[in-house]
């Protein structure tokens, strides 16, 4: 002991009293932004939706993992609709069986249609969208057509059952939960579909926390009262259901292999990470290794994240993992992995080196530099300035809504995180955002058909804001509709590229959100694009020549 | 009671036949735990020779031990009276008092017989901490390890620490020193921009002093401000250029900002000037990982493992090494490394995020 002492003496004793201060802080030390904004926040007219967390004193911990939001058009009129989660009533004297009263109005979900103007209408009741179920705390949102009939259906997830609400074509939706059989139990948080057997039906991933209810609930801090974090919990399983093809889904979560791995998953995303043409699952779980389930081809998965190198940092440490991006970001045909976490780590960025292998490195593309500071969760890579390269936006806050009490160099309130991509490498953006906020979820997409990514956010307890997208340096876009006919309808999981990038076609991703489904492309100079296009089919598809700034609709072959 | 047998032996050339039954009947009593009888018999024999010093030297060890310290002061002064050379008496006196909160009174008669750790102890009740803190560490030195004595010792030293700063601040406030001692508070505390005011007004009155911009970088690496943390542990490296600390500093902040290449050699500056430091192996076999100097990366992790065994930091360098052979092709290499990794993990937990 004295030995080490020894050796150590010169990291300055009286420097390390009492802790180890890496203690992160936002605003006061927040960096200068390299630019001018590249969002403007803005009100969402017609929009009165309000995330309703309930917060109490007791610290029930699904207080502060709401809420979802997706961009879709619901009604393909070409317009971006809007579906928010909502929370639910608690109070102190919430005991299990739980009651949220999501039957008050306060508490629905809801669903907006957007006008020729941009403004927004509340279609929740008209949509058939306003039972929510009493027993259900909100929390994520899954969008895809899962059989294929042109219209996309919504998959909302809670601390309770989950909900498919199938779309009828005609504005409204009918809840075909029990026909489907995806309900689920427990606590689930994002969602999404994916196609993970190539058979042209999506089939549906549900992340679940932590074994938890109000009769078990926990504070701790002490004096200081906070939600506890999730060690204090036991882990659960995740769920996999396989599309049928009939409306029904079969739960395949064991058979799979799916289940064989217990975790405290909070983000899901899909992609081919190693170019074998089936779908892989990526799961971020929270303060613990991460999960990246390769899908072997024949219905089965194998957890393989640890040997690929995508579970812990370079130093071999666990991540608090919350929202995820699963995306190429240094266009070398890819996909990457970017995981957000809490203060005192750094956002971590798995990098696919190919060969089925991944090295962490957020350091090598400036993460470490910008985000040590931060508490992220909804997140995509997305390109913001149309210049070729994606970039990354993250919705930002503590998870411990009194966390300055207990350390004041943290927030509990941040501003959104916005890193432009040079080259590979991330510098800070200016996200627009003065004020800040408690984020949760996130969700991307040109909801004005301008040809540039906006942004809408989630905050716990307040409106969602919108960040309206006003780039003006006169990159071109070319934005892409898939039409799968052998393949699943959305196109889902099919591999894109656009002069040399590379997007894998999702709606899921972020936190407890969904994506526009449209893939967009920034093309720099460029004023045409070669695509191609590799269907989950097996198809591919090449289209040269492709006129740049157009919103494009690509059909798969019929035939190969 | 042990000293009561030693001292029978000695007191018996003096003492009457009725008061060595007692003094005998007392060991005895004590030896069987009959703490009660032992009490009766040594009174009986204070009462028989009244001038019997061990006798009430072995009466105030048994009432000390049945928590009587009262009587047992009472018993081991009069003991030490009439026996002022009779040092065990003196011990117990000394613990006597100390147990009662007469720190004062013990010191002379711990002093006396050389009871450092207890003496150290009266001497930190009294706000001698100088001469706490020398006794603590003799104490220490003897028993090397000792919770108790490391506790005190670490107590004693905060104190120290504490009344220097506050002479400090009292005679100048608006010194360098007294502005850095204002900054290292701060920064324990994790108010950072407190901290790096203070450590700025100290820095503008003495840019040259050693330490400071060290200080100043490390509030700034804490900040997450690394670009300012490493001009500042640049300044440190310049004026200090024999400083390993500032040299590890220098090529952390450089590795987590992603400049590994010029990380790589402020690492082996750090290295060569303290070598066998375990943070700088593991730091630098991550550099030379990273600019592709898989020799040096295995060699410095190898050697943490060597001096470290079963830490964090040695399971996050078995952990590099897998990543490493992995990327070499070395398949069973980089599984025996995620192994012991994994090992590790199991014992000592998974390393944290700071």
């Amino acid at each position: 002991m004295n030995r080490l002492l020894n050796r150590r003496d010169f990291l300055r004793l009286g420097m390390l009293a009492g802790t180890t201060p890496l203690a992160p802080f936002a605003s006061r030390f927040a960096l200068p932004a390299t630019a001018s904004p590249i969002f403007e926040a803005k009100s969402l007219k017609g929009v009165d939706f309000i995330l309703r967390n309930s917060p109490t004193r007791k610290k029930f911990l699904i207080e502060t993992m709401p809420g979802g939001v997706a961009m879709l058009d619901y009604n393909n009129d070409g317009l971006l609709d809007l579906f928010f989660v909502n929370g639910g009533a608690v109070s102190e004297a919430t005991h299990g069986p739980e009651n949220f009263e999501r039957s008050d109005t306060r508490y629905w979900n809801r669903l907006y249609r957007q006008n020729r103007d941009g403004s927004f209408t509340d279609v929740t009741q008209a949509a058939g969208l306003s039972k929510a179920g009493n027993g259900n705390y909100g929390m994520g949102v899954a969008i895809g057509d899962y059989d294929n009939d042109g219209y996309p259906d919504i998959f909302v997830t809670s601390y309770g059952r989950n909900v498919l609400y199938h779309n009828n074509g005609d504005g409204t939706f009918t809840d075909v939960t029990a026909k489907a059989g995806v309900a689920g139990a427990g606590w689930s948080v994002s969602a999404g579909f994916l196609d993970y057997d190539n058979d042209g039906h999506l089939d549906l991933f549900v992340t679940r926390y932590m074994e938890w209810d109000a009769d078990h609930n926990k504070i701790c801090g002490g004096d200081w009262h906070t939600y506890c974090p999730p060690g204090v919990f036991p882990a659960t399983t995740c769920l996999l259901y396989r599309n049928r093809g009939d409306g029904t889904f079969e739960d395949v979560s064991e058979k799979s292999g799916i289940s064989a791995k217990k975790g405290r998953a909070l983000g899901v995303a899909f992609a081919d990470y190693d170019g074998d043409g089936f779908t892989d699952i990526f799961v971020s779980n929270d303060g613990m290794q991460q999960y990246l389930f390769h899908n072997n081809g024949d219905g089965t998965f194998t957890e393989c994240a640890l040997e690929s190198g995508a579970a812990l940092t370079n130093d071999g440490k666990g991540l608090s993992g919350m929202g995820i991006a699963f995306q190429d970001y240094d266009n070398d045909g890819k996909p990457d992995m970017i995981v957000t976490v809490l203060p005192r780590e750094v956002y971590a960025l798995f990098h696919n080196d190919g060969g089925g292998a991944f090295s962490y490195q957020s350091l090598e593309a400036g993460l470490g530099s910008l985000t040590s500071l931060s508490s992220g969760w909804g997140v995509g890579l997305e390109d913001f300035d149309n210049d070729g390269w994606k970039d990354l936006f993250v919705a930002q806050s503590h998870v411990l809504d009194n966390v300055e009490q207990i350390d004041a160099s943290l927030h509990y309130k941040e501003l959104p995180f916005l890193a432009l991509n040079r080259n590979g490498r991330f510098e800070r953006g200016d996200s627009g955002v003065t004020t800040p906020l408690a984020a949760r979820g996130a969700t991307f997409g040109d909801i004005n058909n301008d040809g540039k990514i906006d942004v809408v956010l989630t905050t716990l307890g307040g409106p969602p804001v919108l960040l309206l997208n006003h780039c003006e340096n006169g990159n071109h876009f070319l934005s892409i509709t898939l039409r799968g006919t052998r393949s699943n309808r959305d196109g889902y999981g099919a591999r894109v590229s656009v002069n040399g990038q590379t997007r894998f076609a999702t709606s899921a991703g972020s936190y407890c959100s969904a994506d526009d489904k449209r893939l967009h492309f920034g093309l720099a100079d460029a004023k045409t694009a070669t695509i191609e296009i590799r269907w989950p089919s097996g198809t591919h598809q090449t289209l040269k020549n492709v006129p740049a700034d157009q919103f494009l609709e690509v059909r798969e072959p019929e035939h190969s | 009671m042990i000293t009561a047998l030693l001292y029978l032996a000695l007191a018996l050339q003096n003492v009457s036949a009725e008061g060595a039954q007692h003094m005998q009947a007392g060991v005895e009593a004590h030896k069987q735990g009959k703490f009660d009888v032992a009490i009766a018999e040594f009174r009986k024999a204070t009462q028989t020779d009244p001038n019997l010093a061990e006798a009430y030297l072995d009466l105030g060890e048994v009432l000390q031990q049945t928590h009587d310290y009262k009587d047992a002061v009472t018993a081991l002064k009069k003991a030490v009276e009439l026996n002022p050379d009779l040092d065990p008496a003196h011990l117990q006196l000394g613990f006597a008092l100390l147990q009662q909160g007469y720190a004062e009174e013990a010191i002379p008669h711990l002093e006396r017989v050389h009871a450092v750790a207890a003496l150290g102890i009266a001497q930190l009740e009294t706000g001698r901490y100088e001469a706490a803190v020398a006794n603590f560490s003799a104490a220490l030195a003897a028993n090397p390890g000792n919770s108790d004595l490391l506790y005190y010792l670490g107590r004693a030293s905060g104190l120290l620490s504490k009344r220097s700063i506050d002479s400090l601040m009292e005679a100048d406030p608006d010194s360098a020193r007294a502005h850095e001692a204002m900054g290292e508070n701060y920064y324990v505390l994790r108010q950072m921009p407190q901290a790096e005011k203070e450590y700025g007004a100290a820095l503008q009155q003495r840019p040259d002093l050693p330490g400071l911009h060290l200080e100043m970088g490390m509030v700034y690496a804490a900040a997450g401000q690394l670009d300012k943390a490493e001009d500042a542990f640049r300044a440190e490296a310049k004026l200090e250029p024999g400083s390993a600390e500032a040299a590890y500093r220098l090529g952390d902040v450089l590795l987590q900002e992603g400049k590994t290449r010029e990380a790589l050699p402020e690492l082996r500056r750090a290295n060569e000037l303290q070598p066998d430091m375990p943070e700088t192996l593991y730091s630098l076999g991550k550099a030379a990982s990273l600019e592709g100097d898989a020799a040096l990366a295995e060699k410095s992790w190898l050697r943490v493992i060597e001096m470290e065994k079963n830490t964090a930091l040695a399971a996050q360098s078995h952990f590099g090494l897998a990543a490493l052979y992995r990327k070499e092709g070395k398949t069973s290499q980089a599984q025996q490394q995620m192994q012991e990794f994994q090992k590790l993990q199991s014992t000592i937990g998974p390393p944290r995020s700071e």
